[in-house]
């Protein structure tokens, strides 16, 4: 029962999954579509919220129970709880009825997005830029013909893609545009079917029971 | 030999350095640099050129602040592309994270073209010229429901309005009536508007994507899937390069001023990876030289 | 140098030097940065899950208009909560039953048509794909070598058999495609890095510090 019924349940969701595909008429789309606005959404919100629920227990226990670094458990759980209360007693765009601005100073949650969201998130991948050069400049070696055809398309694609490119030969952007157009296609297009193949085989899987690891758990 | 030894071996804080600076120069030193346009971009702003005055441009605001520097300048030469053109537009995320930057190239650009209208009828006007949908989770709600009916997913926007009471709304019911969807996207959101969307209601779907994304993207515009595709910020120059020359709008091109960076970036990249190489094959003669 | 004072211009400027910092080494900037993003991040989310989902398409219906309809997927979505009930966590299994179920049925057809038949359709010789190049004669060329490419990268994959005579040949033929299709991964993928970095230093010259306009 506490296996059998969510297998009962992946196959007929998973069968209603596929049949919109194939009957147009509308009363089924009807359904399908009251089917994912009125359940599939409420049940992701619920899956969000519980999400969050489980990283604060995550951090909380870091703390009770000191682990490395459980200091700045404390950063995430006020950042989460202060920017949580702005954002839910002052709305979306300030209009609630929390003030979100004191003697000028405006601190909403659209605020509190574009000025530490955006600057942490978009630096943390800048720092990659630096990683990419040091690991290109320590590791990637022409030692055989294979990595030696690689480096070229890198440095034909490098070059392609730059404004100098069109100074150093008017073939050269064409050029560039041709390895993607063709041996690039090619390459990942033989890499699409084995992937969508090894997608499909999975779903199939998990709809049929046959795939349980989603399960979890032991009973 | 030992200069060429010592340059293939150098601390990678001095390689962080040498980055930087390559980066930060060209930027100070301000040019905006012109760029031959594409096939795949072009193809892409003639599709969005093309829509016709009773469909609507649709734009799904997909990037995060990880790739902001790429996509934030195709979202805005698209907009302007849109308004000047007075092609409606109906934003969407399929996230939370980019509703933000969403809003951010919404209000910008709706101000630029505000400051310089001469009238209402000019001016761009929320609900009129433009709805924020916002966002509504899971991903495959708007990917499926708006090609039945575009209100019953988003019910409210992004402000908490009720879409249905938006007077561009009231003309927009599914897909049938969106000229083009335009994914912009750090992921692989433009492959699910292909998959579930494109397949199903036939929605002609153009992408603006992340550089990295950009080799496994290519086949999908090769089919034609795609109508038309902007890779990272190069892609974004060339759209604006479009937007300034067919619609003679002049205005900031962040993306071109970039370029000068990103040349001189790439070629000090290039230019570590064969010293380094040169190195190795300089340290791997001397080794067989000591062998034998 | 025209320095900003705009606060937040400033707290941004200070966040984005506390990961940069992380290039010398890591240190307690760089953690606090980094946790303090998370945190922040996931009140944002927050924010509009309650405020964009829950309150116009489950609170609003069910308390407002009375559709008590919407008890339903209530129920079922608060299942997730028996998670944390070590007697009857298996509840959780039922909205993920649900929501797995639907996703993987959806996803079946949109990959056969998308990613299966539609490429193979770009991939055969046909009149109308030689003239998709609009490269005149050139096109059937290109086709075929497009062809020859995928038909050798799919040979490539195919471990079933030891790689030797006619496999050997087109695995090999395979492996330079798939060369060149990652070197073309990996110069895009430079460009987009650089990218980001330069976008950093438009806010830090830029907005915080003033040098570039």
């Amino acid at each position: 029962m506490k296996r059998r019924f969510p297998l009962l349940l992946v196959f007929i969701f998973g069968i209603m999954g596929i049949i919109p595909y194939y009957i147009p008429h509308a009363a089924y789309q009807n359904f399908d579509n009251g089917l994912r606005n009125d359940f599939l959404r409420i049940l992701s919100a619920f899956a969000i919220i519980l999400g969050l629920v489980s990283l604060m227990r995550v951090h909380h226990d870091k703390i009770k129970r000191k682990r490395e670094n459980w200091q700045f458990s404390y950063v995430l759980i006020i950042g989460f709880v202060v920017s949580g209360i702005i954002g839910l007693l002052g709305g979306v765009e300030g209009e609630l009825f929390l003030p979100t601005r004191i003697a000028g100073f405006q601190f909403d949650i659209q605020t509190l997005y574009l000025n530490i969201i955006v600057p942490l998130g978009s630096t943390m991948f800048a720092l990659l830029a630096f990683f990419m050069a040091s690991a290109s400049y320590r590791a990637f070696r022409a030692r055989s013909l294979e990595s030696s055809l690689l480096l070229g398309a890198a440095f034909i694609i490098m070059i392609g893609v730059l404004p100098l490119a069109d100074r150093i030969s008017t073939h050269l952007p064409s050029f560039a545009q041709w390895v993607m157009d063709i041996p690039n296609v090619a390459a990942k297009r033989g890499i699409t079917f084995g992937i969508a193949l090894g997608g499909i085989a999975t779903s199939l899987k998990i709809i049929l029971g046959i795939e349980r690891s989603w399960l979890g758990g032991k009973e | 030999m030992k200069v060429i030894e010592y340059l293939s071996q150098l601390d990678r804080r001095i390689v962080y350095l040498v980055l930087a600076f390559a980066v930060m120069l060209p930027l100070i030193i301000p040019s905006v640099q012109r760029v031959r346009v594409m096939t795949p971009v072009a193809k892409l702003f003639n599709a969005v050129d093309a829509i016709p005055d009773d469909r609507i441009l649709m734009i799904d605001f997909d990037y995060d602040p990880q790739t902001l520097p790429e996509m934030e300048p195709m979202g805005i030469a698209l907009l302007r592309h849109a308004f000047q053109k007075r092609i409606r537009v109906a934003a969407l995320s399929l996230y939370v994270q980019p509703l933000g930057l969403a809003k951010r190239a919404l209000d910008q650009v709706t101000e630029e073209f505000n400051q310089r209208a001469t009238s209402y009828a000019d001016s761009v006007i929320y609900g009129r010229d433009y709805v924020f949908l916002g966002w509504q989770p899971p991903p495959i709600v708007p990917l499926l429901g708006m090609g039945i009916s575009i209100t019953s997913v988003y019910t409210r926007d992004y402000y908490g309005y009720r879409t249905d009471s938006l007077p561009m709304m009231r003309r927009v019911r599914n897909f049938n009536d969106v000229g083009i969807l335009v994914s912009l996207s750090g992921a692989t959101a433009p492959l699910w508007w292909v998959a579930y969307s494109q397949t199903r209601f036939g929605v002609a779907v153009g992408a603006g994507i992340t550089a990295v994304s950009a080799s496994e993207f290519y086949q999908y515009y090769q089919t034609g899937q795609f109508s038309g595709l902007m890779i990272g910020m190069k892609g974004a120059a060339e759209y604006e390069e479009l937007v300034e020359t067919k619609l003679m709008l002049v205005d900031r091109r962040k993306a071109s001023e970039a370029l000068g960076s990103l040349t001189a970036a790439h070629l000090t990249m290039i230019a570590f990876i064969i010293i380094g190489n040169v190195g190795y094959f300089v340290r791997r003669r001397s080794r067989k030289g000591v062998v034998k | 140098m025209n320095i900003t004072h705009d606060p937040w211009v400033w707290i941004s400027g200070l966040l984005t030097i506390c990961i940069l910092s992380f290039l010398y080494r890591d240190n307690p900037f760089y953690k606090f940065a980094e946790h303090l993003f998370v945190g922040v991040a996931n009140g944002y989310f927050l924010t509009f899950t309650v405020h964009r989902v829950l309150i116009p398409n489950l609170f609003s219906p069910l308390f407002n208009e009375g559709r008590l309809f919407f008890i339903l997927p209530f129920m079922v979505g608060m299942l997730y909560v028996m998670r944390f009930i070590t007697r009857v966590s298996w509840l959780v299994r039922i909205p993920i039953a649900v929501t797995i179920g639907y996703y993987t049925g959806a996803v079946i057809p949109a990959t056969v048509q998308a990613d299966i038949i539609r490429q193979i359709q770009g991939t055969i010789l046909t009149p109308s794909n030689f003239q998709a190049w609009n490269a005149g004669s050139n096109g059937i060329l290109w086709s075929v070598i497009l062809f020859i490419g995928v038909v050798c990268t799919l040979s490539y994959f195919y471990f079933s058999r030891e790689h030797k005579g006619v496999l050997g040949v087109t695995s090999r033929i395979g492996i330079i495609f798939i060369m060149i299709g990652f070197g073309a991964a990996f110069g895009y993928t430079v460009m987009a890095r650089v990218s980001l970095l330069i976008g950093r230093f438009q806010f830090i010259l830029g907005p915080w510090l003033g040098i570039i306009e």
